[in-house]
Protein backbone atom coordinates (compact mmCIF):
# COMPACT_ATOMS: atom_id res chain seq x y z
CA UNK A 1 0.00 0.00 0.00
CA UNK A 2 1.33 3.16 -0.83
CA UNK A 3 3.82 1.73 -3.57
CA UNK A 4 2.01 3.09 -6.16
CA UNK A 5 2.90 6.26 -4.83
CA UNK A 6 7.08 5.68 -4.26
CA UNK A 7 7.27 4.18 -8.04
CA UNK A 8 5.39 6.95 -9.78
CA UNK A 9 7.38 7.47 -12.80
CA UNK A 10 7.48 11.08 -12.40
CA UNK A 11 9.29 10.91 -9.33
CA UNK A 12 12.82 12.75 -10.22
CA UNK A 13 15.85 10.09 -9.88
CA UNK A 14 18.21 11.31 -7.29
CA UNK A 15 20.92 12.52 -9.77
CA UNK A 16 18.50 14.65 -10.94
CA UNK A 17 17.50 16.34 -7.45
CA UNK A 18 21.12 16.91 -7.34
CA UNK A 19 21.55 18.56 -10.39
CA UNK A 20 18.11 20.71 -9.63
CA UNK A 21 20.23 21.84 -6.38
CA UNK A 22 23.73 22.11 -8.07
CA UNK A 23 23.59 25.60 -9.32
CA UNK A 24 22.32 27.38 -5.70
CA UNK A 25 25.62 25.33 -3.61
CA UNK A 26 27.74 26.77 -6.72
CA UNK A 27 26.13 30.16 -6.29
CA UNK A 28 27.26 30.17 -2.66
CA UNK A 29 30.61 29.13 -2.97
CA UNK A 30 31.09 25.68 -3.06
CA UNK A 31 33.31 24.16 -6.12
CA UNK A 32 32.59 21.24 -8.04
CA UNK A 33 34.25 19.04 -6.85
CA UNK A 34 32.94 19.97 -2.87
CA UNK A 35 29.43 19.33 -4.25
CA UNK A 36 30.01 15.98 -6.16
CA UNK A 37 32.80 13.86 -4.28
CA UNK A 38 33.60 15.56 -1.12
CA UNK A 39 32.15 15.16 2.55
CA UNK A 40 27.62 15.01 1.21
CA UNK A 41 27.46 16.50 4.45
CA UNK A 42 29.16 19.43 3.45
CA UNK A 43 25.98 21.55 1.85
CA UNK A 44 24.68 21.51 5.12
CA UNK A 45 27.53 24.19 6.54
CA UNK A 46 27.68 26.09 3.29
CA UNK A 47 23.93 26.47 3.66
CA UNK A 48 24.51 27.76 7.37
CA UNK A 49 27.31 30.08 6.46
CA UNK A 50 25.23 31.44 3.33
CA UNK A 51 22.33 32.48 5.84
CA UNK A 52 24.90 33.96 8.67
CA UNK A 53 26.52 35.69 5.78
CA UNK A 54 23.16 37.20 4.71
CA UNK A 55 22.65 38.29 8.40
CA UNK A 56 26.00 39.96 7.85
CA UNK A 57 25.05 41.66 4.81
CA UNK A 58 22.04 43.09 6.25
CA UNK A 59 23.91 43.82 9.21
CA UNK A 60 26.18 46.22 7.37
CA UNK A 61 23.32 47.76 5.18
CA UNK A 62 21.64 48.81 8.12
CA UNK A 63 24.46 50.34 9.14
CA UNK A 64 25.26 52.08 6.28
CA UNK A 65 21.56 53.53 6.36
CA UNK A 66 22.11 54.55 9.90
CA UNK A 67 25.20 56.45 8.74
CA UNK A 68 23.65 57.99 6.10
CA UNK A 69 20.87 59.21 8.16
CA UNK A 70 23.51 60.48 10.56
CA UNK A 71 24.89 62.78 7.68
CA UNK A 72 21.62 63.60 6.79
CA UNK A 73 20.52 65.19 10.17
CA UNK A 74 24.02 66.89 10.37
CA UNK A 75 24.25 68.39 7.19
CA UNK A 76 20.34 69.44 7.76
CA UNK A 77 20.36 72.73 9.43
CA UNK A 78 21.95 74.04 6.63
CA UNK A 79 19.45 72.61 4.11
CA UNK A 80 16.65 74.47 5.50
CA UNK A 81 15.49 77.07 3.37
CA UNK A 82 15.15 80.33 5.95
CA UNK A 83 18.72 78.92 7.43
CA UNK A 84 20.56 81.99 9.56
CA UNK A 85 23.72 83.21 7.84
CA UNK A 86 26.03 81.97 9.12
CA UNK A 87 24.68 78.07 9.88
CA UNK A 88 26.96 75.54 9.97
CA UNK A 89 26.16 71.64 9.79
CA UNK A 90 27.08 70.04 12.83
CA UNK A 91 30.17 68.32 12.49
CA UNK A 92 30.07 63.93 11.38
CA UNK A 93 30.90 61.33 13.91
CA UNK A 94 34.99 61.23 14.14
CA UNK A 95 34.85 57.21 14.07
CA UNK A 96 33.07 54.90 12.86
CA UNK A 97 30.15 53.39 15.31
CA UNK A 98 31.85 50.51 17.92
CA UNK A 99 30.25 47.14 16.76
CA UNK A 100 31.50 45.54 19.86
CA UNK A 101 30.68 46.39 23.72
CA UNK A 102 34.49 46.38 24.04
CA UNK A 103 34.80 48.84 21.50
CA UNK A 104 32.09 51.19 23.46
CA UNK A 105 34.15 51.21 26.22
CA UNK A 106 37.29 51.78 24.79
CA UNK A 107 36.19 54.25 23.29
CA UNK A 108 34.24 56.15 26.11
CA UNK A 109 37.80 55.75 28.13
CA UNK A 110 39.74 57.24 25.13
CA UNK A 111 36.81 60.10 25.38
CA UNK A 112 36.95 60.60 28.97
CA UNK A 113 40.77 60.70 28.90
CA UNK A 114 41.32 63.78 25.76
CA UNK A 115 39.05 65.50 28.02
CA UNK A 116 40.61 64.74 30.96
CA UNK A 117 43.74 66.32 29.30
CA UNK A 118 42.19 69.44 27.99
CA UNK A 119 40.64 70.18 31.45
CA UNK A 120 44.40 69.74 32.51
CA UNK A 121 46.17 71.66 30.19
CA UNK A 122 43.27 74.52 30.53
CA UNK A 123 43.88 74.25 34.56
CA UNK A 124 47.63 74.49 33.80
CA UNK A 125 47.54 77.66 31.47
CA UNK A 126 44.80 79.59 34.17
CA UNK A 127 47.48 78.76 36.83
CA UNK A 128 50.33 80.02 34.79
CA UNK A 129 48.24 83.39 34.29
CA UNK A 130 48.17 84.17 37.71
CA UNK A 131 50.49 86.53 39.60
CA UNK A 132 50.83 84.77 42.15
CA UNK A 133 54.00 85.69 44.66
CA UNK A 134 56.96 84.08 44.23
CA UNK A 135 57.79 81.35 47.24
CA UNK A 136 61.26 82.04 48.69
CA UNK A 137 63.20 78.63 49.91
CA UNK A 138 64.36 79.57 53.39
CA UNK A 139 67.06 77.73 54.25
CA UNK A 140 67.54 76.17 58.18
CA UNK A 141 70.60 78.51 58.93
CA UNK A 142 68.08 81.04 58.01
CA UNK A 143 70.12 82.59 54.58
CA UNK B 1 31.12 14.18 8.92
CA UNK B 2 29.40 11.59 6.53
CA UNK B 3 28.51 8.27 7.56
CA UNK B 4 31.22 5.25 6.71
CA UNK B 5 31.54 1.84 7.08
CA UNK B 6 35.05 1.18 7.69
CA UNK B 7 36.44 -2.72 7.65
CA UNK B 8 40.17 -4.43 6.65
CA UNK B 9 40.91 -6.93 4.18
CA UNK B 10 43.85 -8.90 3.23
CA UNK B 11 45.62 -6.38 5.86
CA UNK B 12 43.77 -3.38 3.72
CA UNK B 13 41.68 -0.83 5.37
CA UNK B 14 38.57 0.22 3.32
CA UNK B 15 35.89 2.75 4.09
CA UNK B 16 32.51 2.79 1.90
CA UNK B 17 31.24 6.06 1.73
CA UNK B 18 28.82 7.57 -0.90
CA UNK B 19 29.23 10.60 -2.48
CA UNK B 20 26.78 12.76 -5.34
CA UNK B 21 28.94 11.66 -7.73
CA UNK B 22 28.61 7.77 -7.05
CA UNK B 23 25.28 7.64 -6.80
CA UNK B 24 25.02 9.60 -10.08
CA UNK B 25 27.40 6.48 -11.08
CA UNK B 26 25.47 4.32 -10.00
CA UNK B 27 21.99 5.49 -11.65
CA UNK B 28 24.03 5.61 -14.97
CA UNK B 29 24.61 2.19 -14.54
CA UNK B 30 21.10 0.92 -13.58
CA UNK B 31 20.64 1.24 -10.10
CA UNK B 32 17.40 2.43 -8.63
CA UNK B 33 16.77 3.37 -5.08
CA UNK B 34 13.16 1.99 -4.73
CA UNK B 35 14.74 -1.37 -5.22
CA UNK B 36 15.76 -1.48 -2.68
CA UNK B 37 12.90 -1.94 -0.32
CA UNK B 38 11.56 -4.61 -3.47
CA UNK B 39 14.18 -6.69 -4.02
CA UNK B 40 16.70 -6.34 -0.94
CA UNK B 41 19.29 -9.53 -1.50
CA UNK B 42 19.52 -8.84 -5.56
CA UNK B 43 20.12 -5.03 -4.61
CA UNK B 44 22.50 -5.40 -1.73
CA UNK B 45 25.36 -6.78 -3.92
CA UNK B 46 24.96 -3.60 -6.28
CA UNK B 47 25.00 -1.29 -3.58
CA UNK B 48 27.38 -2.73 -1.52
CA UNK B 49 30.10 -2.04 -4.94
CA UNK B 50 28.45 1.51 -5.32
CA UNK B 51 29.88 2.11 -2.10
CA UNK B 52 33.05 1.53 -3.44
CA UNK B 53 33.47 4.18 -5.59
CA UNK B 54 33.82 7.19 -3.56
CA UNK B 55 37.57 5.64 -1.82
CA UNK B 56 37.91 2.64 -3.54
CA UNK B 57 37.20 3.47 -7.57
CA UNK B 58 39.74 1.54 -9.01
CA UNK B 59 39.27 -1.68 -7.27
CA UNK B 60 38.07 -4.85 -9.04
CA UNK B 61 34.62 -6.03 -9.00
CA UNK B 62 36.27 -10.14 -8.61
CA UNK B 63 37.72 -8.39 -5.24
CA UNK B 64 34.67 -6.55 -4.14
CA UNK B 65 32.67 -9.66 -4.78
CA UNK B 66 35.19 -11.60 -2.91
CA UNK B 67 35.01 -9.02 0.43
CA UNK B 68 31.27 -8.50 0.15
CA UNK B 69 30.72 -12.95 0.20
CA UNK B 70 32.53 -12.77 2.99
CA UNK B 71 30.72 -9.96 5.13
CA UNK B 72 29.02 -11.46 8.02
CA UNK B 73 25.66 -9.74 9.22
CA UNK B 74 24.52 -8.82 5.78
CA UNK B 75 20.70 -7.87 7.20
CA UNK B 76 22.32 -5.35 8.74
CA UNK B 77 24.81 -4.02 6.26
CA UNK B 78 21.86 -3.91 3.92
CA UNK B 79 20.00 -1.29 6.17
CA UNK B 80 23.59 0.81 6.88
CA UNK B 81 24.06 1.01 3.40
CA UNK B 82 20.74 2.05 2.75
CA UNK B 83 20.65 4.61 5.63
CA UNK B 84 24.51 6.20 3.86
CA UNK B 85 23.27 5.74 -0.14
CA UNK B 86 20.03 8.25 1.59
CA UNK B 87 22.16 10.81 3.24
CA UNK B 88 23.52 12.65 0.51
CA UNK B 89 20.32 13.58 -1.10
CA UNK B 90 18.55 14.09 3.04
CA UNK B 91 21.41 16.54 3.48
CA UNK B 92 20.26 18.85 0.88
CA UNK B 93 16.12 18.89 2.16
CA UNK B 94 15.91 21.58 4.78
CA UNK B 95 14.73 20.75 8.29
CA UNK B 96 11.77 22.49 9.30
CA UNK B 97 12.61 25.20 11.89
CA UNK B 98 11.96 24.06 15.56
CA UNK B 99 8.36 25.89 16.09
CA UNK B 100 5.03 25.49 17.60
CA UNK B 101 2.86 23.37 14.76
CA UNK B 102 5.47 21.18 13.96
CA UNK B 103 4.53 17.24 13.40
CA UNK B 104 5.90 15.35 15.71
CA UNK B 105 6.03 11.41 14.97
CA UNK B 106 8.22 8.22 16.11
CA UNK B 107 8.11 4.62 14.47
CA UNK B 108 7.51 1.46 16.51
CA UNK B 109 10.09 -0.45 14.37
Amino acid sequence: MGGELLESSSSPSYTEIFYEHFPFYLSIGMTYDQYWNDDCLLVKYYRKAHELGKQQRNQELWMQGLYIYEALCDVAPILHAFAKPGTRPLPYSEKPYPLTKEEAVANKEAEEKAARAVAKAKFEAWAASLKLPEHKVVNADGH
Amino acid sequence: MAKQIRFEHDGKEYTLEFTRKSIETMERQGFIASDIADKPMTTLPALFAGAFLAHHRYVKKELVDEIYSKMTNKQDLLSKLAEMYNEPIQALMEEPEDAVGNVKWEASF
